[in-house]
Formats: C-alpha cells, sequence, structure tokens
C-alpha cells in the first residue's frame, strides 16, 4: 500500500512537470499568438482586446494556474485554426471530443491482436526452438524467426500501405479512405478498424513473440526446470506449470512499452488510412502550428502513456510474489 | 545441434553487411549522380511501369523512381549517419561520467532520461519539430536529442556493471586516474554491447527521418525523401503500385540490413564468450 | 541395486565421461569426488536421466535393479524415467536458490511429486507434505507450506529440497554438491541429514562432491575421477589412507589440511627489538624507528557503515554497522588469516582497509605504500580487452603519471613485467595473450603478479583460492608462500576456508556479525578455543 501511495505521488509529480514543460514548450516560447491568429492587419485595439481575452497580460505563474485549472475544469482552450464561425472561436475539447473514440477503439483494437496472437505464437515459438534435436522444430525456429525479422523492419506506414494495397484494392475486403463514422454504424467502424489495427499490430506481434521465445528459452535453462524434471514432471507439465507464469513476467512490463508504442503508431497510421483521430488533428495541428491544440493532445497521450506504466507496475506486483513481499 | 562458426563471422553479419553496404553505395552515388534527373518532369513517361529503361518504373511526373530512391537513400543515410554521431558521442559522454561517479548529475540525468525513455519516441520529436519547424537541419537537430537517452541509459548501465568489477577495483588501488580508467581500462570494455545499440540507433533513425517525412513534417521538397515519396505514391496505389514499393521496400531493406548486422553483431560476442 | 556398466557420454562428439562402471548398494552412501571438469555431474545427470539432449551415450548402460534404464545406441526411453524419477529415484541440487520455482509456493512445488505419482487426496496429499517437512526439520511446517522460496533461507530451501527427494522414500537419492553453496555450520547440518536420512530409510545415496574431507565424513565408499575416468575406488578410509594412484595421492595432498605447518616469516616485535633485516623490502619508505617499522598496518578502533534504502529522494538511507570496533595490527612478513562466514563483514573489513569504502569511523594508518588487492573470482579479476604484459604494466605506468621523478622507459617496464611473469611462474608466450586464453590458475598468477609489481608490502587477499580447483588451489597458496619469504610480504588473507587459513597464516581473527570475537596464534586458536562460535567453525570443517 505504500508503495502504490509512492507511486501515485511520482505519478502527479510527473504530470506536473510534464505540464510545465508543456506550458513553457507551447505558452512561453512562441511568443505572443495574437499577430498569428489576426494576422498582421489587425488594429491595435482589436489586438488588445484579444490579448486580455486570452489572458496573455498576465504573469506566466499566473497564466500557467489559470490554465492548469481551466483545464482541470474542462476548459481546454480554443483553436488558432480553426473558429465555429466567424465570431466565435473554436474550443479544443469540441475539436477533440469526437476524435478521442477513434484512437481509442484503435489502440484497443490493436492490443487485443497483439495479445491473442502474441502470446500462443510465442509459445509455440519456444516449443520448437527448445526440442534442438527435432528437425521440424528446427525449421519452425529458424522460419519464424526470418519472418519476424522481416515483419519488425517494416515501418508502420509502409505496412499500412502494403495493407490496402492488399486487402483493399486486390482483396476489396474494405474500401482504402471509406471511413465509416461509429456515429453512424458502429460495427461498419469496428470492421473498417481491423487493417489501420492490423497495421500496427504486426511488427508489435513480431516483438513481443520475439520476446516471450526468448524469455521461456532463459527459463527453460534455469535450474528449478530441472527439478521438475527430476520430480517427474513432463514436458508439457513442465512448460505450462513451470516455465510459462515465470516467462510471462517480463513480458507485461514489455507489453507496458508495447502500448505505449501503439499510441504513437496510431499517430502514423491515421493518416495512411485517413481515420479522423486525435493522431491526424495532432500532425495538422503542428503543421499549422495551432499550439493550443497540439499542447492539450501531447498532455493528453502523455497522461495515457503514464497511466499504462503505473497500472502495468502495480499489475506486476500483483503476479510477481517475490516483490510483493518488500 | 549444428555447430555455429566460430569466431567474427556469421551469417547475419554478412547478410547485414552486404545488404547495408549496398545501400549506403546507392546514397553515396546518388549523392554525386543519378541515371536521369530526379526533377526533369516528361508526361509521356509518366507511369511507366518497371522495365530495363527504369528499372523501378516512372511516378506521375515521368521521373525515374530508381534515381530518387538513390536521393532518397543518400538523404536517409546522411541524416542517420549525423543522428547517431552526435547522439552516441553525448550518451558516451553523459552514460560514462554518471554512471561512474553517480551523485546527484546523475540522478538528474537519469529521471530525464527515464522521462524520455519511457514515452514514444516520435511524442518528442513532434514537440521540437513543432517549435523548430521542419526540414532537414531540425529533423536531425530533433532526432538527436531524442535518441541520446538511449544510449545515456546502455552505456550508463554498463559503467556502473564495470566499475565495481574487480579489475577496476584493482586500478583504482594502483593509483590508476580517472579519466584513465574510464577510457582505456571501461570504454573497450563496453564497445560490445555500444556498436550493437548503435546498429539500433541507425534503423531507429531511419525510421523516424522516413516516417516524419512521410506525415510531412520532415524533409521537405527539394530534398529527396524516401518518406515522402511513399506519401506522394500512396495516390497512385490503384493505378502504380511500384511507385509505393520502390521507396516502401528500399527503407525495408535497410533496416532489415541494420538489424541482421546487430544480430551478428551480438552472436559473434555470445561466440566468444 | 544401480549399476552403472562401462557408460561412456559424449557432447559434440567429445566424451566427457569415459568408460565409468559403478555400483550402488541399499543403505550405502557412494562418495564421487573430482575437481571440475571430470565428469561427476554429468554421470550424476545421466543416471537420472536429465543430462541435456545434446549429449549421447556411446557406449554402456544403466540398471536399475534389473531394469535397464538406459544403454547406448537406443533413444532414453522418456516414459520409463517418468515413472523412476521422483518415486524411486531422486536428486538433491547444488543451488537451493535457483532450483526452487520462485513464482510458486513451496508446499505446491512438493505436492507435485504426489500429484505424479500417487492418487492420494488432497488432505492426504497436505499431510503428507507437512509430516515431511517435519521429518526434515523444518519447524513451523504450515508456515513453510505456504512461503514462497525467496521468503526461505538458504539452509530451509535445502530442506525443502530434500524434502521434495525423499517424500515418496525413494530408493536412490543422487545429491548433487548439495552444500556447496551454503556457510559451514548450515552446510554441517544438512550432511547430518542427509546422513541420518539414509541410516533411517536405508536408501542408496550417491554423493557428489569436490569437497574431500566432506566425502571423508559422510561417505562409506569413493570414486575418484578425473577427466572422465574413474581413477580410483574402494572404501573411503582405504583410499584417503593408502590411496594406490599417483592422482588420488596428489589429490589428498593438496586438500589443506591441519597436519602440515608452513615455515613463518614474520618478524614479531620481539622484546628485545634489535637487530633487523631490512633490504627487501622495495618500498623501502619506513624509515622510522621502533616497532613501527615492524608493523605495516594498524587498525585502530575501526567501525563500517552501510547505507541503504534504494530511492534517496523519498526516503532517508538507512545506516548499518557491518564492522564494529575492529582494533588489530599486522607486522612485517606475517599473514594475518581472517576467517567468518558470508555477511560477517570481512570483505567490508577489507574495503575499508584499503580505502574503497569511506563511509567509516576509527583510524586506519598504513606503513608501507599502496597496499594492493587479489580477488576471489579469477575471471573477473583480470581486464578482458588488455593483454597479459600490458596488465602487467599498467601499475608502473600509474606510478610515473603519479610520481613524476619516477622514470621508467618502456624497456625498464617490459623487463620489469616479463620478470614478474617467471616469478609467478609463467612462460615468455603468455605476454601478449588476453585472459580468456588463460586458466583460472594462471589468471590468479597474473593478479598476483599485478598486484606485485610495484612490491607493495602489504597484500590483502580476499578469498584468492576459493574458486579453485584443490591441486590448483595448493599451487597458489605455494606461489603466495614463495613471494611472502622473496619480497617480506604481509598478506591480510581472508577466507571461509578454515583449513586454508589454518596452513597459510600464523594468527587468525575469528569474524562474526561484524565484530572480531577471537584473535590468536593460529595453533593456539586450534588447540584450543575460546569462543563457542570458534569451536563450532573447527569441528565444522
Amino acid at each position: 500500500m505504500k508503495y502504490f501511495g509512492k507511486k501515485l505521488f511520482t505519478l502527479i509529480m510527473t504530470l506536473f512537470l510534464v505540464s510545465v514543460a508543456a506550458f513553457l514548450a507551447f505558452q512561453i516560447i512562441p511568443g505572443d499568438v495574437v499577430t498569428s491568429i489576426l494576422g498582421t492587419e489587425a488594429t491595435p485595439e482589436r489586438e488588445e482586446q484579444l490579448r486580455e481575452e486570452l489572458g496573455l497580460n498576465k504573469p506566466p505563474v499566473v497564466r500557467y494556474f489559470s490554465w492548469v485549472g481551466d483545464v482541470l475544469k474542462g476548459d481546454l482552450g480554443v483553436s488558432y485554426r480553426y473558429s465555429k464561425n466567424m465570431n466565435e472561436m473554436m474550443p479544443v475539447k469540441e475539436l477533440v471530443g469526437d476524435k478521442l473514440p477513434v484512437t481509442l477503439w484503435l489502440a484497443a483494437v490493436s492490443l487485443v491482436f497483439i495479445i491473442v496472437v502474441s502470446i500462443p505464437l510465442g509459445v509455440l515459438w519456444a516449443r520448437s526452438a527448445s526440442r534442438a534435436t527435432d528437425k521440424l522444430g528446427h525449421f519452425l525456429d529458424a522460419a519464424l524467426g526470418v519472418i519476424t525479422q522481416t515483419t519488425m523492419a517494416i515501418p508502420s506506414f509502409f505496412l499500412g500501405i502494403l495493407v490496402t494495397y492488399l486487402f483493399g484494392i486486390l482483396f476489396k475486403f474494405f474500401t482504402p479512405g471509406g471511413y465509416i463514422s461509429y456515429k453512424e454504424d458502429f460495427w461498419g467502424f469496428l470492421g473498417y478498424l481491423l487493417f489501420p489495427a492490423l497495421s500496427i499490430a504486426l511488427p508489435k506481434i513480431a516483438m513481443t513473440a520475439r520476446f516471450l521465445r526468448n524469455s521461456m528459452l532463459t527459463e527453460l535453462k534455469s535450474d528449478y526446470v530441472r527439478t521438475a524434471y527430476s520430480k517427474g514432471c513432463t514436458r508439457r507439465r513442465v512448460l505450462y506449470g513451470h516455465v510459462l507464469r515465470n516467462a510471462m513476467m517480463p513480458v507485461v512490463t514489455f507489453l507496458g512499452m508495447i502500448v505505449a508504442e501503439i499510441v504513437a503508431g496510431s499517430i502514423v497510421i491515421e493518416q495512411v488510412f485517413g481515420l479522423p483521430g486525435i493522431g491526424r488533428l495532432l500532425i495538422s495541428s503542428i503543421s499549422t502550428r495551432d499550439f493550443p491544440v497540439v499542447e492539450i493532445l501531447i498532455l493528453y497521450i502523455t497522461f495515457v502513456v503514464i497511466f499504462v506504466y503505473f497500472l502495468v507496475d502495480i499489475l506486476y506486483r500483483i503476479i510477481d510474489p517475490r516483490i510483493s513481499e518488500k | 545441434m549444428k555447430k555455429e562458426k566460430k569466431g567474427k563471422w556469421n551469417k547475419y553479419l554478412v547478410a547485414g553487411l552486404l545488404m547495408t553496404g549496398l545501400a549506403v553505395v546507392l546514397g553515396i552515388v546518388g549523392f554525386f549522380w543519378t541515371p536521369y534527373s530526379t526533377t526533369a518532369m516528361s508526361a509521356a513517361e509518366k507511369f511507366n511501369p518497371p522495365s530495363l529503361r527504369h528499372i523501378f518504373g516512372t511516378d506521375n511526373f515521368g521521373r525515374d523512381i530508381f534515381s530518387r530512391v538513390m536521393q532518397g537513400c543518400s538523404t536517409t543515410i546522411l541524416i542517420s549517419t549525423l543522428v547517431v554521431l552526435v547522439s552516441g558521442t553525448a550518451g558516451i559522454l553523459l552514460g560514462a561520467i554518471t554512471g561512474y561517479f553517480g551523485g546527484i548529475l546523475d540522478e538528474i540525468v537519469m529521471r530525464i532520461t527515464d522521462a524520455v525513455n519511457g514515452f514514444p519516441s516520435i511524442l518528442l520529436t513532434l514537440v521540437i519539430i513543432s517549435l523548430l519547424g521542419t526540414g532537414k537541419q531540425n529533423v536531425i537537430i530533433s532526432l538527436s536529442i531524442v535518441f541520446i537517452p538511449s544510449y545515456v541509459r546502455i552505456v550508463r548501465s554498463e559503467f556502473i556493471r564495470l566499475r565495481d568489477a574487480d579489475y577496476i577495483k584493482r586500478a583504482r588501488l594502483m593509483g590508476v586516474s580517472r579519466v584513465r580508467i574510464l577510457f582505456v581500462h571501461i570504454l573497450p570494455n563496453i564497445f560490445s554491447v555500444f556498436w550493437v545499440s548503435v546498429m539500433i540507433g541507425f534503423n531507429n533513425a531511419i525510421l523516424a527521418e522516413s516516417g516524419m517525412s512521410y506525415l510531412g513534417i520532415g524533409v521537405q521538397p527539394p530534398d529527396a525523401s524516401l518518406g515522402k515519396m511513399l506519401s506522394d505514391a500512396q495516390g497512385y496505389l490503384q493505378s502504380a503500385p511500384w511507385y509505393a514499393l520502390a521507396p516502401g521496400l528500399t527503407i525495408v531493406w535497410i533496416v532489415l540490413g541494420f538489424s541482421l548486422f546487430s544480430e551478428g553483431i551480438r552472436r559473434s560476442q555470445d561466440d566468444k564468450n | 541395486m544401480i549399476r552403472i556398466e562401462n557408460l561412456s557420454v559424449a557432447f559434440d562428439g567429445t566424451e566427457v565421461v569415459k568408460n565409468v562402471s559403478l555400483e550402488l548398494k541399499e543403505g550405502e552412501i557412494l562418495g564421487v569426488v573430482g575437481e571440475s571438469g571430470s565428469g561427476k555431474s554429468v554421470t550424476a545427470l545421466t543416471l537420472m536421466g536429465l543430462v541435456s539432449e545434446t549429449a549421447r551415450l556411446t557406449s554402456g548402460r544403466i540398471l536399475f535393479e534389473d531394469v535397464v534404464l538406459r544403454e547406448a545406441g537406443k533413444p532414453l526411453d522418456k516414459e520409463l524415467y517418468r515413472k523412476y524419477r521422483g518415486d524411486y529415484m531422486s536428486m538433491v541440487f547444488q543451488e537451493p536458490m535457483t532450483s526452487l520455482n520462485p513464482t510458486q509456493r513451496v508446499g505446491r512445488q512438493v505436492e507435485e511429486v504426489l500429484k505424479l505419482h500417487t492418487g492420494l487426496q488432497k488432505e492426504e496429499i497436505k499431510a503428507r507434505v507437512l509430516e515431511t517437512f517435519e521429518a526434515v526439520g523444518l519447524r513451523n511446517a504450515e508456515k513453510v507450506y505456504g512461503s514462497y522460496p525467496h521468503e526461505l533461507s538458504g539452509g530451509m530451501r535445502q530442506r525443502v529440497m530434500i524434502a521434495m527427494a525423499i517424500i515418496l522414500h525413494p530408493d536412490l537419492v543422487v545429491a548433487d554438491e548439495p552444500t556447496t553453496a551454503l556457510d559451514v555450520t548450515i552446510q554441517n547440518q544438512i550432511v547430518e541429514l542427509l546422513r541420518d536420512i539414509n541410516t533411517k530409510e536405508q536408501n542408496a545415496m550417491l554423493f557428489i562432491t569436490h569437497d574431500l574431507n566432506l566425502a571423508r565424513r559422510i561417505c562409506n565408499r569413493v570414486v575418484v575421477m578425473k577427466d572422465g575416468c574413474v581413477v580410483e575406488q574402494g572404501d573411503t578410509e582405504e583410499i584417503f589412507q593408502h590411496p594406490k594412484q599417483e592422482y588420488t595421492r596428489r589429490l589428498i595432498e593438496a586438500v589443506p589440511s591441519r597436519m602440515k605447518k608452513r615455515v613463518s616469516v614474520m618478524e614479531r616485535p620481539a622484546a628485545g627489538g634489535g637487530a633487523e633485516s631490512n633490504g627487501m623490502s622495495g618500498t623501502g619508505s619506513e624509515q622510522n624507528s621502533g616497532s613501527a617499522n615492524r608493523t605495516v598496518l594498524e587498525v585502530r578502533d575501526l567501525s563500517v557503515f552501510y547505507r541503504d534504502g534504494g530511492n534517496s529522494l523519498f526516503s532517508a538511507k538507512k545506516k548499518h554497522c557491518v564492522v564494529e570496533g575492529a582494533d588489530f595490527e599486522i607486522y612485517r612478513g606475517e599473514s594475518l588469516g581472517l576467517v567468518g562466514e558470508s555477511g560477517c563483514g570481512k570483505t567490508s573489513l577489507s574495503k575499508a582497509i584499503l580505502g574503497m569504502n569511506k563511509d567509516i569511523t576509527g583510524e586506519v594508518v598504513h606503513h608501507t605504500t599502496r597496499p594492493q588487492m587479489i580477488f576471489q573470482d579469477p575471471y573477473s579479476s583480470l581486464n578482458p580487452t588488455k593483454t597479459i604484459g600490458w596488465l602487467l604494466q599498467e601499475p608502473m605506468r600509474a606510478a610515473c603519471a603519479l610520481d613524476k621523478s619516477l622514470s621508467m622507459t618502456k624497456a625498464d617496464m617490459e623487463a620489469a613485467a616479463y620478470d614478474m611473469l617467471h616469478r609467478v611462474g609463467m612462460e615468455d608466450k603468455y605476454f601478449d595473450r588476453k585472459p580468456s586464453q588463460l586458466s583460472g590458475g594462471q589468471r590468479q598468477r597474473v593478479s598476483i603478479g599485478q598486484a606485485l609489481i610495484m612490491h607493495p608490502g602489504f597484500l590483502v587477499a580476499d578469498e584468492p583460492v576459493s574458486a579453485l580447483d584443490v591441486t590448483i588451489q595448493a599451487q597458489i597458496m605455494e606461489l603466495m608462500q614463495k613471494l611472502q619469504q622473496e619480497m617480506k610480504l604481509s598478506y591480510l588473507f581472508i577466507s571461509h576456508d578454515i583449513n586454508v587459513v589454518y596452513h597459510m597464516c600464523d594468527r587468525i581473527m575469528v569474524m562474526k556479525d561484524g565484530k572480531i570475537i577471537e584473535t590468536g596464534e593460529t595453533e593456539e586458536i586450534f588447540r584450543n578455543p575460546k569462543m563457542d562460535y570458534t569451536k563450532l567453525l573447527l569441528c565444522n570443517s
């Protein structure tokens, strides 16, 4: 419990530091934003009025806290680039709101793909690799080695293009660019997501399976495996009763890092498949230097990543008896 | 079990060396000379499929794709080499000092390193790029900064492992100076591990650069880039799939080469031990 | 009951066990002794069917009563072995730390044997496990049952392993160095336990060890192995008293025992003081008068602390006292032995003396320049990227960098390095080799040479021979004594092996829980130890 509290404290501290960094990076360094909103031809009065409106004439510390307060209250600020209509600026919240589910679902489907495929694959791989005298095992080991190595070398955006070409254009499983909104047809939306999720998942499946294989082979060499055999255990029992659980421990941490990479991967993949998620918004906001939007998105993604690490850490303590004691 | 070949050379190392070697030669030649001009457009030559004249075919402006791939290779390799050089050197210096001496500096550097390492590297790159703007130079700067922590972590952990090795304790007892212990006694022992991470660093730099260029926030025209070519080609996937395949497969080729290279180094070290 | 006939085992075409034949009867403990690489462990693992799949039986067979367990030319019958292992034959391994599954409660791990071989009900199984736990001397069996391995001490873990091995009363128990990883006092308890079990159950026990003293204590018969061959076998006392083979004789002689005594080169602060044969000491820096020039080290009321507490940001580090009030001196030419079990503070004390640990109170005064140290592990003592010649010259380069008045040319250094190479008994050809091309004993020789090349006068040796085989151990000890006489050296000799210390040292300090509890002349301490703990140490080895 003490550990939990300590971790929670670290979590909050990290968030605080990231928010300060984001504030400095996007609100202080870029300088005055008024001209970038109004253009160079606005009157000084209008500029002054906007500055007042945005609270830019206050000292940085005050601005930081009022910004954090606003964010916590749910007021995420306004975009510099998008506007609702002539007189009203676009709140970031609205901009982000309906894009968020797209990214979250994409990440979730990818994660399911990864876990469902990579763990059985890794176990199968380790089993064949550990049969040193078996020809088939040797062949499978080598073949999986080549396949995963190649898969990991494909950049996600190219993989996305390959998937589009193969499943979209050749096999016509889906229409490239024919995104279906989750508001209209949820199942159609999920169906469309399968392909971008596959593009994110494939390299990660290769990585995770490889990691699990190596982890299991390391465990298979340990002394307790010999002890288990000396008790009269079958190979099957040794693998599933003893080795798998121990080998899974580092995989849990590894999957935590994979989640962070899925988030990163979705930024690129949304672009490839034309998904209106937050990744695409982030890229377009960076190109147009729409700092309030970039800032909120970076903070948001950071929060998700830190939170996942936090969860993995707690989970690890629950499943590994060796550290839960201390 | 088959006996692995002993010694320095194994099939991974050879394959990796051949693959990366070819790409590097292509890139260097492409920097000075290409078979066709990469800017001359020709409506008559539009979307020619791969042939003997244009081995990778031509694009929507009738430009020779092979020539553009060569130039793209040269940009990618130039950027990744500079990034690895800058971040690797900084990583060695910071890692050596923090790892060996520990203390407050170590604490600070480690906190930052941990924080940065935890995040998907693309995120920090995006932040830096959004502040600096796009372009070749800024890609190099942002990637160099982003990749420093990964080297620091590896070098530091090796220095921590070795600073308590018996032979280092003995060197201290002999009165060997600190600088000499750091760079003459310890450093040669970490190169084996360091080379592997340099190879992985090349991969990450290549993937990051082409990814950024694909998203339109990396290298900007007129600089050639494999990532940019891919994003241009995506619109013509149905009519000219070779346009996308050529730069894409080139990236896969280079990355695979470097991974085999690093795997080869690792295995040759395992054999030695 | 168990017969191994002409067994040969090969890995990748090289035979590591050659034509080994042995026989085991009920109620007997058969010891297999030999140095590392003698094939004793491979023999045992082959008997159990646990040797790795890459090993091939090139000749012979293994019989369990009348059943052929294994025969050359036939594949391993996994089903047959599975039935026998755990039920009729079982094994106790060397490392109790890693031999248990770290993420499973030990109760369940022991239960597994019963689940695999009997059809007992859940409650019966648990009762049997608890009963066996008590039989192997695990008090509070219920608590042990629900513990994870990391919650138990080394000795307790080994008891759990033994419980696992005997729960089905097998006819054969193979014990592969079962006490090597444990402290002497615990070692003794485990050996006693194994002997009791053997008497009670009248099973056959194959006891594999490198420790000849141990084999002599516990085994009825002994098999001596070398390079995969059986050199000699017979009744234990017969072998130890009248070894027939040259190798056996050498092996027995190499074991440090209390029968032999060394020649002392120490200069005591004799009452008269008087004429002193100075000169050999290369440093020549101590020109003090009186008894000080006979003392190389004075330690006054030294306490050493150790701070822990992982995260310095959140919690203040806790301060532990690992050495408390050490107070002693070492004279020129003297070997002072420091004995104690692991964790008693021996190493912390030695580090503090050499200034490698700064967190101390009290006083350490050296009367020599740059005392050096030799470590236990010969594999990590030498920088693997350098050549032997470079390593031997490095102390001279360092000395020249520190003291500009010292001028040594490259040729001087090289000559001195070659000279030292000869003094530690090695040939010229090793000068350009890397440490990885040397054996453990040779590396330890180079370490000693490197430590002595600047004539330090005082040397701390932290378990310098513990990682070596007995015959090599004897050679290194002989070398250390030779050099001590030649160079008038003083040693602080740290060891857990009281016999080695007896062989090497003039005086002995006994350490327990950070305190020096007894100091005295070697003979005196061995003849009549004052403290109970010292007595315990002495009778356990």
